[in-house]
């Protein structure tokens, strides 16, 4: 922590940059935080309750927060997925943002949590996650766990549901698409949902029908997974924060295993490795096409 | 009204089984699938759970995230309206909360303003409300600060507070007369006023302090300082998600759809919206008043402490504290009130 | 009943839409029809400049409106007008595949085919076979009822869609109480 506050206090100081974005105690636990001065990098904290993805933070759709400026950010190693998907796509000039890596063993699902980290409430997203530290940061510290082996619930959750009939899997969704209010906050807090209108917000043509209802509700998530197609760093933001308690992790990780098992693509925090979606092989697999 | 009576446990159990019985609905807060406490419709009372503060509120019971409003059909250069049947049958709601029950009266004025809402006051009418006294909230609680309390009686129909083998019971309105003379069985004599103090003063002393009962402090600071840094300095770990407009019980905003199901014809629908996005305020023309974060933030401070009480002379926040609970970045009610009664009062500034 | 045969009286007959790139299977389509071959006749095309243009949403659409199955057909590989269209939408359609059979929808109701400006018999296949294959499946109301109002007035519903009200799960939640989303509907 002292290491991390020093790093902040010397960025701010020098002017390298104008802000740093970590994390701070809030009234309910962890929570991100916005430090524009050198002083208040002594509120920066780093545990296992900063399970918040603060790449969402640099999505060039928030104009409330350009005028930070050139920022720092604190990354976990799964956060740095996220921020090289940005600057894959060029939402995030590289050099416009100075990442400071945190060593990480695992986060709770949390952040106002008072559980310690372990087997039993470590996030899902953690299990079998095999990095300590994000390569793309420019600086690295604190220490870390050793991390936590998988297997992961969510997948086989997913197993489970994908042995059963179709019209079980059809019931399933129905019942959980049927509670999503459309507040879209799984789209407000996923760093790689940037776009400035959202399809979903579209009304000339209307393609995803507004109404929460369970039909307007399939659209928007089938929209929302096709569009993280080979996108999604698997953050696991979306489902912490549906306020109706969504399963959606169940889907975005459905389809990363898809994109895993047919192009041999798994995020990373290299933004030199293109996306699967956008580019192709001639012999991809075509067995569903007549 | 301010008679009061008694009914045991059992008896209210066997209340919820009476009211089924009689084709009554019945709602109250129980567990969801995915482990949650969310008012959902409930079969006895023993799905019932007292101790958690539900995720939703009871605003959706009133006023649906989405609700077709009618039906139309056009042929060549006419439309046909269609009504859709609007019936409401009656419902009992076992179990809200003071601050739930107090949301849904805090919300009639806005719905009898300019235009007397159908549908809220069709449902309203057909809902008796038995509220429970909260038994204690937790730190982002703050009833106390807009009024309220955790046994407050605003918006109920029937009060219920924990007492020896049962429930004293606190008939606040002609409705809630109604349902205890309909089942006069169930009610009865029992443990009388002075034995839920010690219940009621232990729930008080857990919400209180959390903010200063200044109202009229915020309410003005608000209105004379539009133009603050605070809001541009709160806003920034703001995602605009509208998850806090979703749990909120006063939060009532919607916006109106035509949905086509063919080319010809299709349905009219309300559904729920939140100022926090960016789409609320956007015009035809491009232009967006609300330009960024800082202005829809502060709109829901000041629609909430400022504007409506303006209006109505009623603060749109019950205290409930489901904004902060449900916030995923953090976003505290509590700390950004303390912080306007420190600003108003001279005891601090924008951090 | 052999797919070419016309609808009995009170059979089900599939409405299939088909989204086709106009380089190759639209004038595929064409040939069919100028050659006089024989084929169901549930389908209604719509032409796109390729296979690349063509959104997941337009499938999901189609079947809020009414459509039973859906044909996806472009050019065969190489041979795309804009080079590299139909490999772009065979990526998208795979996982597009995986994800609605995931969500419980059938995938043989969506068939992906690539169809070339010579190829008007295996169009006529290809329709026949889709044809067979969702009139096996039935309607699918299942999608487009995940909404349904009843209007008091005079006419409940369009003419197609009459008596079809089977299986409406957001009414049967709502009697049942089973999902906290369950009041939105239950007095409407």
């Amino acid at each position: 922590m002292t290491e991390l506050r020093e790093l902040a206090r010397r960025l701010l100081s020098e002017g390298t940059v104008n802000a740093v974005l970590g994390w701070e105690e809030g009234p309910r636990g962890a929570r991100p935080a916005f430090v524009t001065t050198p002083d208040g990098a002594d509120r920066l904290i780093f545990d296992h309750r900063c399970v918040h993805n603060l790449a969402s933070y640099l999505s060039p759709r928030r104009p409330h927060l350009k005028r930070l400026g050139k920022v720092a950010m604190v990354l976990k190693p799964c956060d740095a997925r996220a921020v090289a998907g940005l600057i894959r796509e060029t939402q995030v000039p590289r050099e416009n943002v100075v990442l400071i890596g945190v060593r990480c063993g695992g986060v709770v699902t949390d952040p106002d949590s008072d559980a310690t980290l372990s087997e039993a409430t470590v996030a899902d997203r953690c299990r079998g996650c095999p990095d300590r530290e994000g390569k793309l940061a420019d600086h690295t510290v604190g220490t870390a766990g050793p991390g936590f082996p998988g297997p992961s619930h969510r997948a086989q959750k997913i197993e489970e549901l994908a042995a059963k009939p179709a019209d079980q899997r059809w019931a399933f969704w129905q019942a959980e698409l049927e509670k999503c209010v459309r507040c879209h906050a799984c789209r407000q807090v996923c760093p790689m949902c940037f776009c400035d209108r959202c399809l979903a917000d579209k009304t000339q043509p209307r393609w995803i029908e507004s109404s929460p209802h369970a039909r307007g509700n399939m659209a928007w998530h089938v929209a929302r997974a096709m569009h993280l197609a080979g996108r999604c760093v698997d953050c696991g933001e979306c489902e912490r924060v549906c306020p109706q308690g969504i399963p959606l992790g169940l889907i975005t990780r459905k389809i990363a295993s898809v994109v895993a098992e047919r192009y041999d693509f798994r995020p990373s925090d290299d933004p030199a490795v293109p996306a699967p979606v956008g580019t192709y092989r001639m012999d991809d697999p075509q067995e569903f096409i007549l | 009204m301010s008679t009061t009576t008694f009914i045991r446990t059992g008896d209210l159990k066997g209340l919820v089984a009476d009211l089924r019985a009689a084709g009554v609905g019945v709602a109250g807060p129980a567990r969801t699938s995915d482990g949650a406490v969310d008012y959902r419709s409930i079969t006895a009372f023993d799905d019932v759970v007292l101790d958690a503060q539900p995720r939703n509120s009871l605003k959706q019971f009133f006023l649906p995230p989405t609700e077709p409003l009618f039906k139309y059909q056009r042929k060549g250069s006419d439309v046909a309206i269609l009504e859709i049947s609007a019936t409401f049958p009656p419902r009992v709601i076992v179990g809200a909360r003071p601050c739930d029950a107090a949301a849904v009266d805090v919300l009639d004025h806005v719905m009898n303003w300019d235009y007397k809402d159908e549908p809220w006051f069709g449902r309203r009418e057909a809902t008796t409300i038995v509220t429970f006294a909260c038994p204690g909230g937790d730190r982002s609680c703050f009833c106390t600060a807009v009024g309220l309390g955790p046994d407050a009686t605003r918006g109920s129909d029937l009060l219920l507070v924990p007492a020896g083998d049962g429930y004293y019971v606190e008939v606040v309105t002609e409705k809630g007369k109604r349902l205890v003379d309909a089942y006069p069985k169930r009610f009865g004599a029992g443990a009388g006023v002075d034995a839920t103090l010690s219940y009621r003063e232990k729930a008080r002393a857990s919400v209180e302090g959390h903010v200063p009962a200044r109202p009229d402090v915020i309410r003005q600071w608000v209105q004379e300082h539009f133009e603050d840094p605070f809001w541009a300095d709160i806003s920034l770990r703001c995602h605009g998600c509208g998850g806090c407009a979703a749990a909120c019980p006063t939060c009532h905003c919607f916006d109106i759809v035509d949905e086509p199901e063919t080319l010809t014809e299709g349905t009219r629908r309300r559904n729920w919206d939140t100022c926090q996005t960016s789409v609320f305020t956007a015009h035809a023309s491009g232009h967006n008043p609300r330009a960024d974060q800082c202005g829809r933030c502060r709109q829901r401070v000041n629609h909430k402490f400022a504007i409506y009480p303006a209006r109505f002379n009623d603060i749109l926040c019950t205290g409930c504290g489901r904004c902060a609970r449900t916030c995923p970045a953090g976003q505290d009610v509590t700390e950004i009130l303390n912080r306007i009664v420190a600003m108003a009062t001279g005891q601090g500034g924008a951090a | 009943m052999d797919s070419t045969t016309p609808a009995t009286a009170g059979g089900f007959e599939p409405r299939i839409t088909a989204f086709v790139c106009n380089w190759c299977t639209y004038t595929g389509a064409d040939l069919a029809g100028t050659s006089r071959l024989q084929m169901a006749s549930n389908v209604r095309i719509i032409r796109l400049p390729c296979t690349g243009r063509i959104d997941p949403m337009f499938i999901t659409k189609a079947f809020e409106r009414g459509a039973d199955g859906i044909i996806v057909s472009g050019c065969h590989p190489a041979d795309c007008h804009y080079n590299a269209g139909n490999y772009h939408a065979r990526r998208r359609f795979a996982i597009f595949r995986e994800l609605m059979d995931f969500l419980g929808v059938d995938p043989s109701r969506i068939t992906f085919s690539w169809v070339s400006a010579s190829e008007g018999a295996k169009w006529r296949d290809v329709v026949n076979d889709a044809v067979t294959r969702v009139r096996a499946l039935g309607p699918f109301t299942a999608y487009r009822n995940m909404v349904v109002v009843q209007a008091t007035a005079p006419k409940s519903s369009s003419p197609e869609h009459a008596g079809e009200g089977e299986g409406l799960p957001m009414q049967s939640l709502a009697a049942d109480g089973v999902a906290p989303g369950a009041s939105k509907e239950v007095t409407a």
